[in-house]
């Protein structure tokens, strides 16, 4: 108990205060009330962090999640669908950072891709890291490249948890394809379904490091999220109370997109 | 089941004092054994970790003048740097030496008193001819001086001089010539000037206003100028006249800026005079595949070129418990002895007129600039408030990106000086 109000709620507790002073790291934090909520949501700036950070969740959970399913559901029972997994697998061994430097060096002006296409004749190819929302969706994309196969194996290990039997009578009444995932496979997945969305939605809520190493959120702020506002703020600016007030809002979006999320997988599991 | 939790809440209790006594310890071996010394090891910290060896390389001659050396520490992420630095004056850990910028963010550790005063250090050098007095005003505050200079770096043009002379280009002494090499390379293909969208976004707006009118440039660091006054904007909108003609490089570009200027990417670069160690790093050799000139100005009735000037300083933490080890080795940094021995370790202009610079080319940057015909300015880095800084480098980096209307942008940082300013009063 003494480790946990150490290392979580005191941390917990000091940002809380500091959201509400004025602090530049040095000498004593100012009392100055809600001042600091208030400039976070009248900042157009932040309102384009948020809308940047909404399009991580959306795009986390069609890809990653989407693809991850699909790969796992294709190679399911497949003979060698390990060897078809395994190349999606190596990229979560590299760190968010690293991922990041490989995409820059891919993405940038005169990059690998652009080399790439001017071999087959495109001498204009998009800005992917300058114009946004492109370069929101591409950081997204190279995002999805380390997630993909993690998915595929946590959605392996749910379908070959699943009993035989319920498969097999549902074959024999006749149901392949799109009928048998929707109507046994998909049910019987939604357990881990819930545990990797959950997953997903709270990683995507924190994107930090791979639009750091990409981008650094701009040009401008243009590929900015919650987490690189709240580090630029706090670190970049030495605006300790506002980046606090962001980190707050931070942890209670998570919480309560947490809470709910979980809170209708549970009641639809007892529904069941 | 009760034995189990014991040996859990055990662990736990261990794993407190572990980390209580881990917090209480700290990494250096000088600990509490040097107060009042005035020589041995110092600790020094900088956010400069690619200078590491350069700082170890002066270890000898230190060692050999006043018996002191550095064990470095080099921070390759300056937010992540200047986070550990402000959270250590809360500490008994607060650095014996570290280094530090200029402008508002030292006057910041001044204000909270957090620096030691370096006044008598000063007096001598001034005295001895080992500083200027315009140098001195960089670290200047109610009359006193705190810390002294890590280096010095005036902002100035470097071009790749292979591609001049394919051109028949000659080093621009005035606006005119500058405009003329810039079309005349843009018509043969070249980009002439290097930018960014990314940190080094500031130094064409800084050229620009300053060398229309040094003292408008000077207005928008007090904030007696706005960055949305028709003379600004006017100077924005010859920015973006050059962007439209293309004369800057792909600001996505992630390409190293020496590795840039050596494959021709672009022809020239707006950059401090330390860039001689990246340029060196990248393969060209000095006075041969690359040359410098100081940016002439944009307004040619001003009786002086105006230059940009940085000053990085190390600074002395007035708790800290190597506190008279840091001041000691700072009275010797600023000797020309220190001095010649870091120009050679880190090929750098020398803020001390006496001391000896190898590189011919700096030396003569060095003399050109106190040749009376040039007047220095404080860099757009230090002489902006950090949090209007903050959000002008990426309004540039975004016009950089994204050329067009300058208002948006300038409105953007005007709006940021307006909340800042407001808090000062």
């Amino acid at each position: 108990m003494f480790l946990v109000a150490v290392l979580l709620y005191l941390p917990l507790l000091w940002t809380t205060f500091l959201s509400f002073t004025e602090y530049n790291g040095l000498g004593d934090p100012d009392w100055v009330g809600i001042d600091n909520y208030v400039e976070m949501f009248t900042d157009p700036a932040f309102v384009g962090s948020l809308m940047n950070t909404l399009l991580w969740v959306a795009g986390t959970l069609l890809i990653p999640v989407g693809v991850g399913l699909a790969l796992a559901l294709l190679t399911w029972n497949l003979p060698g669908g390990i060897w078809l997994r395994l190349p999606f697998l190596i990229p979560y061994a590299i760190s968010g950072i690293g991922v990041g430097v490989i995409w820059s060096f891919i993405l940038s002006a005169n990059g690998a891709l652009d080399q790439a296409l001017a071999v087959f004749g495109v001498t204009d190819p998009p800005r992917w890291l300058v114009d946004a929302p492109l370069n929101t969706v591409v950081m997204i994309l190279a995002s999805s490249w380390q997630g993909v196969g993690v998915n595929a194996l946590l959605f392996t290990i749910g379908l070959q948890s699943i009993p035989k039997e319920p498969l097999e009578a549902a074959r024999v009444d006749g149901a392949t394809g799109f009928r048998l995932f929707g109507s046994i496979l998909w049910p019987m997945l939604r357990p881990l379904t819930a545990v990797v969305v959950g997953l997903s939605i709270v990683a995507s809520l924190k994107t930090f490091d791979i639009v750091l190493s990409m981008t650094k959120g701009g040009p401008g702020r243009a590929s900015e999220t919650l987490a690189l506002t709240m580090y630029r703020e706090t670190f970049v600016n030495s605006d300790y109370g506002l980046g606090s007030a962001i980190a707050v809002f931070l942890s209670v979006v998570t919480l309560i997109a947490s809470i709910l999320y979980l809170r209708q997988q549970l009641s639809q599991k007892h529904e069941m | 089941m009760k034995s189990r939790r014991m040996v859990g809440a055990g662990i736990a209790a261990l794993a407190t004092a572990t980390l209580l006594l881990a917090g209480c310890s700290g990494g250096g071996g000088n600990e509490g054994g040097d107060a009042g010394a005035t020589t041995g090891t110092l600790d020094f910290y900088t956010d400069k970790a690619a200078w590491e060896p350069d700082f170890d390389e002066l270890n000898a001659t230190s060692a050999e003048a006043v018996d002191i050396t550095l064990n470095t520490t080099g921070y390759s992420d300056a937010a992540q740097y200047d986070a550990f630095i402000k959270q250590s004056f809360r500490t008994q850990k607060s650095p014996g030496l570290f280094t530090w910028h200029t402008g508002d963010s030292l006057k910041q550790l001044v204000d909270e008193n957090l620096v030691a005063e370096t006044t008598d250090l000063w007096t001598k050098a001034i005295d001895e001819g080992w500083a200027t007095e315009d140098l001195r005003d960089e670290y200047t505050f109610d009359g006193k001086q705190y810390c002294v200079p890590m280096n010095i770096a005036y902002w100035v043009m470097y071009y790749n001089k292979n591609i001049f002379e394919e051109q028949g280009i000659e080093e621009p002494t005035t606006w005119e010539e500058l405009d003329a090499a810039a079309t005349k390379l843009k018509a043969a293909g070249i980009t002439p000037y290097y930018q960014t969208s990314i940190l080094f976004t500031f130094q064409w707006f800084q050229q620009l206003v300053a060398g229309t009118d040094p003292e408008l440039y000077k207005g928008l660091s007090t904030g007696d100028v706005k960055y949305t006054d028709p003379e600004i904007v006017d100077i924005m909108n010859i920015w973006l006249d050059e962007q439209e003609k293309g004369w800057f490089s792909d600001a996505g570009s992630t390409v190293d800026p020496a590795v840039g200027l050596k494959q021709g990417d672009f022809a020239m670069i707006n950059f401090g005079s330390f860039f001689n160690g990246s340029l060196d790093g990248a393969g060209m050799v000095s006075g041969e595949d690359y040359d410098m000139f100081v940016i002439p100005a944009v307004n040619a009735d001003l009786g002086t070129t105006p230059v940009a000037v940085e000053s990085g300083p190390i600074c002395v933490a007035e708790n800290s418990k190597q506190k008279d080890l840091g001041m000691a080795y700072s009275e010797w940094w600023m000797s020309p002895d220190a001095q010649t021995a870091w120009n050679a370790a880190r090929g750098d202009v020398a803020f001390n007129p006496k001391a000896t610079v190898n590189d011919p080319m700096l030396s003569d940057l060095g003399t050109t600039v106190a040749d009376g015909s040039h007047t220095l300015f404080t860099r757009y880095f230090e002489a902006t408030p950090t949090p209007i800084l903050t959000v002008a480098l990426e309004q540039f980096g975004a016009f950089n990106a994204n050329p067009g209307d300058p208002m948006p942008f300038l409105e953007a940082i005007q709006a940021e000086a307006d909340k800042y300013w407001a808090d000062q009063e």
